[in-house]
């Protein structure tokens, strides 16, 4: 080999590096490294030579971590040195990227592992909890909703007049909608959109009957790839259903009036399907006597699919407490109190429910203060919370593969996968778990 | 601290050197880096240390310097945007364009550079405040401080315009600089290059193309024009894939289609001595094509075309089938309509794109013209006779399809399919008897074809014919295989059995055949009814043909290939030497016409008059005599005497097929009414004329009349009733 010409030398707060101009360009144009070996900064020129030395008044040892990860793409951090230092570092170099990919890996439900446990300040039980889609997650708790970036770090809180908060959803990585109670008499709650950055409120999604802004309290979120944002909402007299509004410009667009005989309004349950684009409707006991399941198409206004169980025999192992459409499978999954799971068929109009026995676990095991179960579902992996454990399903008869448990916190009463991570919300204290799978290793 | 010392009580004070930032840390740091801004426009950045101003940035926004920070930028970068501004205002006449584009290079290196610097402001300080990021903020600031300053706006704009039209009128214009420019209006967003360059630009292109179009239809004729036409519209988009934005191509060539084709769409195409029906008739496909192409972008265009083509279409058309010189020859006539068909095929494929319109506008057109002339089925058939008889001989099997091919095109255009039908079925039969036909393969060929278009029935007795020459050929085998030894060397008799209904025969007389004849087909008559039973056979004398040897006075012999009727009458004067019109008819019964016909061809044909006439003429009389003409000679030994026969068929005869073809459509009509009543059950009058019209569309136009009368017959049959509420509705009687 020839001499090498493309050799740097950094002296950073007192401590000398070499490395060459190669491992510096994975950092990308858009970082310290970028900028300052472009042409435009004509350092390229005293580059190669090894006398020259660019000085940089910063943290020697976090620089070794951060270098080390240019070279290798893999983030190795030393117990001497704080991660939160670590971050401030990456973020001046403008590397902070480059560290939260090298984190943690694509989500694999199997392969999960218990990164850490966040402990908040708020007091109460906690209502949701909602992953963001760049690894950060918010957390409602009665009237407060708290928001975490991807390293946990926690920016200023949002409440809505502060009044009861029933739902929130990440529409992108800077906007977080919350949907809270109304206040009688005031126009206060309903929906707002925030910044996740700053909690400072953007607008207000209002709903209009009979051209006349009416107050309401909102329920649960959903939203499609069209922008829309849609909620339940349960209003003073006839506004119960589903509203619909335009996310980007915050006008209500749209209303699906609740039938009678039938439960729209204070749904517990939203779900945006995008093949057949319709919205997944699900009103669930003990909010109401009864359970009420329903797919709705905004484009002629009808329901083309329902299921209900008004009328038939209903015991506790028949009830169903939460239930997530699966497009692929064309079907509906259910889950009662005991984790059995169950399914319904769409393609039929009217469905019924199949119970699964093979999942029939926990029986006889109730802790004493449970925690309903919920569902969710992540690129073929079927997820149910049940106590102190979430477990994993795979695989095209729903097999039991994994269990997540951290029996710190208590019972589960919320959790939620986005950005390659699943959090999970406990009841007792205020702890959240942040899971994640490992970075797929070099070696 | 000695231990003998009284212990003293601690005091905690508060810490007095309180740790404060140097209050003009901000203001000192801030100066730093506006010197460092002025550095870089003044393009003066090479003593600067990137790192010191990277930190200096850094520390700013931590220390909650941010927004000062920003400030600063902004009036910083808007001063260096003014000065810039003043400069390119100052530029004088073509450098104006240059002055722009060097100062647009310049603020966008000095901007690239500026936010290397404020890489941290950028990403942590700017999207928590929602302020604009800093390379937006660059150009936003370069758009209100340069490209909208009054002095320079619309000097821009008239400067690229006149660009443009310099380069319209064929001067050579600097494309490098127009693209750097016109990039730059698009980099400061969609509506800076929508409003400040592309709406202007439309319209005075609107202008320009508008005064250039009258001018040049007034002096150039419609080829020429199209040329134009298609070359500035190549140049518009040539014009956009060099400097403009894509998007604008769709823009700028909706200008020129609308000023310089639509607007003179109608007077482009009647133009007078070169319009398209002119180009229609010289076949010039290249023009056709260039109009077809040039009208297909605007609308109504391929509709004006296509009106035009169809109108001219169907005039030629109208005049080659009631051109009176064409019916004389049947072939010819056909000749001419697949000619026509082939010209205009061509022209479609190779101007037209093979556009399915233009397609269907040429077979409505057909259709239109030639069932115009009734004789079109009849000219048909006698064209596929004249192909099946000589026309196809030595041509290769592929060509022979296509000629069929195209026959059967013609054929889907006739109205009275049943009329071709009969005739075909005419002129096979000849052909079949005669043994003329060329082709066993193309014969079959052509009827697999009709069935394909027509379906079973239309066929069934065309291929039956086919059968019973085949059975006719055994039957042949097996009566020479029991007589052959019998019958010595006596005549040689060709039956061929012919199943009745399967062939156009008329009944006839049969003629007395000659003794030596009459006994040969009584025994082959007993040897066929004796293989099979309940069987009928008349004989067809006016269909045969006989070989003849005879020895003429001077000892030549000659073979005489001639009909059944005229060989009864040459055996005739192997008994006497002179017969008058009167004797030959008593001996042999031949009908009237026919044994005149058949005279004048022995008697009148010259070179072929085997028979001598008294007295010498033209026609035949009834009293003239006949005698061996005994000095005939030919110079070859086998002579074929034809009988004189109008090919095409003569007015009665017309007449009497047209009647059969008529006969024979009522039954259909009648079968269609019962069959569409039968599941209707109750119908009013006009629904039954278009369903019944409908459903026999395939083989001919029904004629509402006739129904009216078929539907009268069958109330009289008792098979429908008229309503007795309304007169106009029809039952159907089970």
């Amino acid at each position: 080999m020839g001499v090498q010409k493309d050799r740097v030398r950094f002296n950073v707060g007192g401590r000398v590096f070499e490395t060459t101009a190669t491992t510096l360009a994975n950092a990308g144009r858009n970082s310290l490294f970028g900028a300052m070996f472009d042409d435009n900064w004509d350092l390229q020129s005293h580059a190669g030579t090894t006398t020259t030395e660019h000085f940089i008044d910063r943290n020697p040892d976090c620089f070794a971590v951060l270098l080390d990860l240019l070279r290798t793409g893999e983030l190795h951090i030393p117990s001497n040195v704080p991660e939160k230092l670590l971050y401030r570092e990456a973020l001046f170099y403008g590397l902070l990227d480059h560290v939260r990919a090298a984190k943690w890996g694509s989500f694999d439900g199997n392969m999960l592992r218990l990164a850490r446990s966040v402990r908040g300040l708020a007091p109460g039980d906690g209502t949701a909890i909602r992953a963001g889609p760049d690894g950060g997650c918010c957390v409602a708790h009665g009237s407060m909703v708290h928001v975490y970036d991807w390293m946990m770090e926690e920016h200023p809180p949002i409440s809505l007049d502060y009044q009861r908060v029933n739902d929130a959803i990440w529409v992108d990585s800077d906007n977080v909608v919350i949907s809270a109670c109304e206040r009688l008499g005031r126009d206060e709650g309903g929906i707002g959109l925030f910044s996740s950055l700053t909690g400072e409120l953007r607008y207000k999604f209002r709903v209009t009957h009979e051209n006349q802004a009416k107050s309401y309290t909102g329920g649960a979120l959903s939203f499609n790839s069209d922008y829309k944002l849609f909620s339940s909402c349960k209003g003073r007299s006839n506004e119960y259903g589903i509203g619909v509004w335009d996310q980007v410009t915050g006008k209500q667009v749209d209303f699906f009036y609740e039938p009678t005989g039938w439960s729209l309004g204070e749904a517990d349950k939203l779900q945006w399907l995008h093949g057949t684009n319709c919205l997944l409707v699900a009103t669930l006991f003990p909010r109401k006597d009864n359970c009420y399941i329903s797919l709705l198409d905004f484009r002629d206004k009808s329901m083309v699919w329902l299921w209900s169980d008004i009328g038939a025999p209903l015991t506790d192992e028949r009830r169903v407490r939460d239930a997530i459409a699966m497009e692929e499978t064309r079907s509906v999954c259910v889950v009662n109190e005991y984790e059995d799971l169950g399914f319904m068929d769409l393609r039929r109009s009217v469905g019924s429910v199949r119970w699964s026995s093979r999942s029939r676990l926990m029986k006889g095991k109730m802790v004493d203060e449970p925690c309903y179960p919920k569902l969710a579902l992540h690129e073929g992996q079927l997820f149910s919370s049940m106590n102190d454990s979430i477990s994993v399903f795979s695989g095209p008869d729903w097999v039991l593969t994994s269990r997540l448990r951290n029996s710190y916190g208590g019972s589960i009463c919320d959790f939620s996968i986005g950005g390659d991570r699943l959090f999970s919300l406990h009841s007792e204290e205020n702890v959240f778990d942040v899971w994640e799978t490992r970075p797929s290793p070099v070696m | 601290m000695s231990s003998g010392q009284k212990k003293r009580n601690f005091q905690i004070e508060a810490f007095k050197h309180k740790v404060v930032v140097d209050p003009k840390y901000a203001e000192k740091t801030w100066k730093i880096l506006e010197h460092a801004i002025h550095e870089i426009y003044n393009h003066n950045a090479s003593g600067l240390s990137f790192e010191e101003l990277y930190r200096n940035a850094y520390n700013m926004v931590l220390h909650k310097f941010g927004e000062k920070l920003y400030s600063g930028l902004v009036s910083t970068m808007t001063f260096h945007l003014q000065t810039m501004s003043k400069c390119i205002e100052d530029a004088h006449g073509g450098s104006f364009l240059e002055e722009l584009n060097i100062k647009w290079s310049d603020h966008n290196k000095a901007l690239q550079m500026i936010r290397d610097i404020l890489m941290y402001m950028d990403r942590t300080f700017i999207p928590s405040t929602h302020k604009t990021p800093v390379h937006e903020l660059g150009l936003n600031l370069w758009r209100d401080n340069v490209i909208h300053s009054d002095k320079i706006q619309t000097r821009l704009l008239n400067t690229l315009l006149e660009l443009i039209l310099r380069e319209r009128t064929g001067e050579v214009i600097n494309r490098g600089l127009m693209r750097n420019i016109i990039k730059m209006l698009m980099d400061l967003g969609p509506s800076v290059y929508q409003e400040d360059f592309e709406k202007p630009f439309l319209e005075v292109s609107a202008d320009f193309y508008r005064a250039e179009s009258q001018e040049f239809i007034e002096c150039s004729d419609c080829g020429d024009y199209l040329k134009k036409a298609e070359r500035r519209l190549n140049e518009e988009i040539e014009r956009v894939s060099q400097y403009l934005d894509a998007k604008s191509e769709a823009k700028i060539t909706n200008v020129v289609e609308k000023e310089m084709i639509a607007n003179h769409m109608l007077r482009l195409v009647h133009m007078e001595n070169s319009g398209l029906v002119k180009m229609l008739l010289d076949d010039k496909f290249e023009d056709l094509g260039r109009m077809y192409n040039l009208f297909r972008r605007v609308p109504n265009g391929l509709s004006t075309i296509r009106d035009v083509m169809t109108s001219h279409i169907r005039d030629t058309g109208k005049q080659l089938v009631t051109d009176p010189e064409k019916s004389k020859n049947p072939v010819e006539f056909v000749e001419s309509l697949l000619e026509k068909r082939d010209k205009y095929d061509k022209i479609i494929s190779l101007a037209f794109s093979n556009d399915k319109t233009f397609q269907n506008a040429l077979n409505s057109s057909f259709e239109y013209f030639i069932n115009l002339n009734p004789r079109s089925p009849e000219y048909i058939s006698l064209f596929v006779d004249d192909k099946l008889r000589k026309g196809l001989k030595g041509v290769k099997e592929e060509d022979i399809e296509i000629i069929l091919d195209k026959v059967m095109m013609l054929f889907r255009y006739l109205q009275e399919k049943d009329v071709f039908e009969k005739y075909y079925k005419q002129h096979l039969a000849k052909r079949l008897l005669s043994g003329k036909t060329v082709s066993d393969d193309a014969e079959r060929s052509l009827i697999v074809k009709l069935k394909t278009e027509c379906g079973y029935q239309f066929t069934s007795k065309l291929e039956g014919m086919f059968t019973d020459m085949k059975t006719s050929q055994d039957t042949m085998q097996g009566f020479y295989a029991a007589y052959g030894a019998e019958l010595g060397n006596g005549p040689t008799l060709v039956v061929q059995v012919l199943t009745t209904g399967s062939w156009p025969t008329q009944s006839s007389i049969t003629c007395n055949l000659p003794s030596e004849m009459s006994a040969l087909c009584e025994k082959f008559r007993s040897y066929y009814l004796g293989t099979h039973t309940g069987r009928r056979l008349s004989w067809q004398t006016n269909m045969g043909t006989a070989d003849l040897r005879a020895t003429f006075g001077n000892g030549q012999k000659y073979e005489l290939n001639v009909s059944t009727y005229q060989m009864c009458v040459l055996m005739l004067f192997n008994n006497a030497d002179c017969l008058s019109y009167r004797e030959v008819e008593q001996a042999t019964e031949i009908p009237p016409s026919d044994l005149k016909r058949c005279l004048q061809s022995l008697a009148c044909v010259k070179g072929k008059n085997v028979l001598r006439k008294e007295p010498m003429s033209k026609d035949i009389g009834e009293d003239d005599a006949f005698s061996v003409n005994d000095k005939f000679t030919s110079k070859l030994r086998k002579v074929k005497i034809g009988t004189v026969v109008a090919q095409k068929e003569s007015e009665p005869e017309k007449q009497e097929t047209r009647q059969r073809v008529e006969e024979d459509r009522k039954p259909q009509i009648e079968a269609a009414i019962v069959r569409i009543m039968k599941s209707r059950r109750v119908l009013d009058h006009n629904n039954i004329i278009a369903e019944v019209t409908k459903q026999l569309q395939s083989r001919f136009l029904a004629n509402p009349g006739e129904i009216k009368k078929r539907i009268e017959s069958l109330i009289e049959r008792d098979f429908l009733e008229r309503d007795n509420a309304d007169r106009r509705l029809y039952r159907y009687l089970a």
